[in-house]
């Protein structure tokens, strides 16, 4: 379910020709992690990275299915009626997995295993009880944007304040822009065909999200176990609150985790009708989308990218 | 998929045929009750209330969690390893913490006890432990996760105000300082665990127990080698906002940020990566074997960092005697910081059969019986093994059938499994003893020992020789 690098078909343009970034990758959550920062100190910069590597390296112990002993293992190994405590890190993503699921009608259960709905969470007590057997989470669909989300407050700490993480291309999340730049300058591309960009954007303190399909892959429909027709792409932004610094959150509070919600929103764009995503996209001012369809009988002819919401602060787009 | 049309759903996940089904409608349902951004605080907020509202409902029922003797505990040192430390801690009931004492003021503590108030402690915060001491009448425990070179005074004084005292390994930087520990301990009649976690892992557990003593299913071990390897790794730095004066890390015992940040290389403070990471292993090794080492051989040297910046050796191989009751063994031991291929394990190895144990939970533990030994059966249907797994064998295309190409030993895996963070189960055994429970599964003395093996590598090292232990060497 995870569509990464290539086939995300969105990447930083011409990141060599941005003045002074510094770039340093990580693999973990079987994609590559990457920090794009402006720093005058070399080592400084490199250290703030490995850092910011070490907790994605931490939060892929405690959230991956794959380790046995993560909290998302423990969440998956409870019998109906079992009770098991998770860390932070595991609470606020299914927190944040079980609004997605609310606000898509479900769809975004496909990226998320099944059994969500199966689950009291006690956010206080950071307790998760199963009232059925058979959870099976996979927060593939959620965790690489929380740990982008995460990356990014602890480069604010360090004061990398110029910068840009990833995981996979797949979840984005840009803080501010390289000197003399409003943005950081990104392109959406055909995931089929990655030398068609379709948008340039300039994008600063907004994560995005991306999902796409290459030829014979495919996204399952949760409800008919089909697979899921018409969608090559889907990218959604989400803007990140000023607010959402280290800084303002000493006491402790809720984490506003736009990287995570985009991650959440993109599997579900791929499966939700267009009048849905349409009706989301309005009602959330700031969040922006689009789509890009299959292209119907003759392969060569291109489809039309879809956009949906817009106007957000922060970013610009402009169609090439 | 499994959980479709499963009753008593929301409306947003059931359709009105019984089965889930996308629709605008629910999603608009979803829309008409949730803003989708003001996400986070509002989900959680959200969340929070209607646990809240059904707990309140439910309040005919009591919980029946009152049963757990609570402790109260400081945690000194939150650091990276404390921080692991806590976090496994939140996951054991009746754990209340008290304090926290860092000398980073600025980030670490913060941090911690940031966490902490998540969970609903609240914490009196300490840059000074000899205050906290002081002011802390009510601590039942002391967890220290400091550095190498402070875990003797740390522990010491905390034993002398009556406290039980968890230490991360290794237990001092010197044979004196762990030498006052289990003093101390002895005297004031004091619990002290010694971090040795895999002491308390069920998986090393079942093999010490089960596999090693009840079924002795390697037969007579002749060698064991394991290693701790890791990529090169930048030194660890800290947020410029954030460092600590100069006053106070000298009044600590650290020339500079650097020296704080990176203390487990320098001499005098930690004892390098054989230290750090061996002697966990290393550990195993004699815990398994049931006797101490007679004499170790080790080379090693600072091959790679940039000796301005570390002191102690990145690369380290070294060789234990151990002269066991069933006859002489042969120990290897490697770690260093330049490839971290194939990570860390520990291989055990008898003339029935090997033993591959990590404890990296992905990895887990393997059994391989050899060819000769007789079969492992009945120890497959006492539970103490999973059946084998049939291994690939690569047979030829063309001529006479069945020429294979070797036969391999048949691999066994070992079912049991740790579900919990690696050093809960470690910490759970210290909470325990603590209520009277249940005795430490390494206590001072198990530490001292092992300290004492370890630390001889250092020393073996500079003196370019074979050093013999003698009885002397693990008596306190």
């Amino acid at each position: 379910m995870d569509h990464d690098g290539a086939d995300s078909g969105l990447e930083i343009e011409a990141w060599r020709t941005l003045g002074g970034v510094r770039r340093f990758s990580h693999e973990a959550m079987a994609t590559v992690f990457e920090v794009s920062a402006v720093h005058s100190d070399e080592r400084y910069a490199a250290q703030a990275a490995h850092a910011a590597f070490d907790l994605v390296d931490r939060l892929e112990r405690e959230l991956s299915r794959f380790v046995p002993n993560s909290d998302i293992a423990r969440v998956n190994r409870l019998a109906a009626g079992e009770r098991t405590r998770v860390g932070p890190s595991a609470m606020e993503c299914l927190v944040i997995a079980r609004h997605a699921f609310d606000l898509t009608g479900g769809a975004f259960d496909v990226s998320i295993g099944t059994g969500l709905p199966s689950l009291e969470l006690e956010p206080d007590a950071f307790a998760v009880r199963a009232t059925t057997d058979g959870v099976r989470l996979d927060l593939g669909g959620i965790g690489k944007g929380y740990a982008v989300d995460l990356m990014a407050e602890l480069l604010e700490e360090w004061g990398l304040g110029q910068a840009l993480v990833h995981g996979g291309f797949s979840s984005v999340l840009a803080l501010e822009a390289p000197e003399g730049l409003d943005g950081w300058p990104l392109t959406l591309s055909n995931p089929g065909d990655p030398s068609r960009v379709l948008v340039h954007l300039s994008v600063r303190q907004t994560a995005l999200g991306a999902s796409g399909l290459r030829k014979g892959d495919h996204i399952v429909e949760p409800c008919t176990g089909k697979p899921v027709r018409g969608r090559r792409a889907a990218w959604v932004a989400v803007p990140r609150p000023e607010a959402a610094g280290a800084e303002a959150r000493g006491d402790g509070g809720p984490r506003v985790a736009a990287a995570a919600v985009a991650d959440a929103l993109t599997t579900a764009f791929m499966l939700l009708g267009l009048e849905d995503i349409a009706t989301l996209c309005e009602r959330s001012p700031g969040v922006e989308a689009w789509v890009l369809p299959e292209p119907d009988g003759d392969q060569r002819e291109q489809a039309t990218l879809l956009h949906f919401g817009g106007s957000g602060a922060g970013y610009t787009s402009a169609s090439s | 998929m499994a959980g479709d049309g499963e009753p008593g759903k929301t409306p947003a996940q059931t359709g009105d045929q019984g089965q889930r089904k996308l629709g605008r409608r629910d999603v608009l349902r979803g829309l008409s009750t949730f803003p989708a951004l003001g996400l986070f605080g509002y989900a959680w907020n959200e969340q929070r209330h209607y646990e809240q509202a059904k707990m309140e409902a439910a309040a005919a029922a009591p919980a029946a969690a009152g049963d757990v003797q609570p402790i109260n505990v400081a945690l000194l040192g939150a650091g990276a390893q404390g921080q692991v430390l806590t976090d496994s801690m939140l996951r054991i009931p009746g754990v209340r913490f008290r304090a926290v004492c860092d000398i980073w003021t600025e980030y670490n503590q913060k941090r911690v006890v940031n966490q902490l108030k998540k969970f609903n402690h609240n914490p009196n915060a300490y840059e000074d432990y000899r205050e906290m001491l002081d002011k802390e009448q009510e601590l039942d425990a002391v967890v220290i996760a400091t550095p190498d070179f402070w875990h003797s005074p740390h522990t010491v004084d905390c034993l002398k105000a009556g406290r039980h005292v968890y230490c991360e390994k290794e237990m001092s930087n010197t044979l004196e300082g762990a030498r006052a520990m289990v003093a101390a301990a002895r005297d004031t009649g004091k619990l002290l665990q010694i971090g040795h976690q895999r002491r308390s892992n069920p998986r090393y557990l079942h093999c010490y127990e089960k596999l090693l003593g009840e079924a002795k299913l390697l037969g007579r071990i002749v060698t064991i080698s394991g290693q701790w390897n890791r990529a090169v790794a930048p030194d660890l730095g800290a947020p410029a906002r954030y460092a600590i004066p100069d006053a106070r890390l000298k009044q600590y015992g650290f020339k500079d940020m650097h020296q704080f940040r990176n203390w487990r290389w320098f001499k005098g403070l930690g004892g390098g990566p054989i230290v750090d990471l061996g002697s966990h292993q290393i550990d195993i090794y004699t815990w398994f074997l049931g006797v101490n080492p007679s004499a170790v051989m080790a080379s090693g040297g600072l091959l790679y960092h940039d000796p301005k910046t570390h002191e102690w050796y990145d690369t380290v191989m070294a060789v234990y005697d151990y002269d066991t009751p069933a006859g002489p063994v042969k120990a290897y031991y490697q770690t260093q910081t330049t490839n971290g291929s194939q990570g860390y394990f520990e291989n055990f190895m008898g003339d029935q059969g090997t033993l591959l144990i990590s404890e990296s939970e992905t990895y887990g533990a393997r059994l391989y019986r050899d060819p000769n030994a007789p079969a492992w059966d009945t120890w497959v249907q006492k539970g103490f093994l999973n059946a084998p797994t049939i291994q690939e064998v690569k047979e030829k295309t063309e001529g006479v059938t069945d020429v294979r190409e070797s036969v391999s030993p048949d691999e066994h895996k070992v079912s049991i499994v740790l579900r919990d963070p690696y050093h809960q189960p470690h910490l759970q055994n210290f909470f325990d003893a603590v209520r009277g429970k249940a005795k430490l599964n390494c206590p001072a003395e198990a530490g001292y020992e092992s300290a004492s093996s370890v630390l001889k590598v250092n020393e073996a090292i500079e003196a370019k020789s074979r050093l013999a232990f003698g009885p002397d060497d693990y008596r306190v």
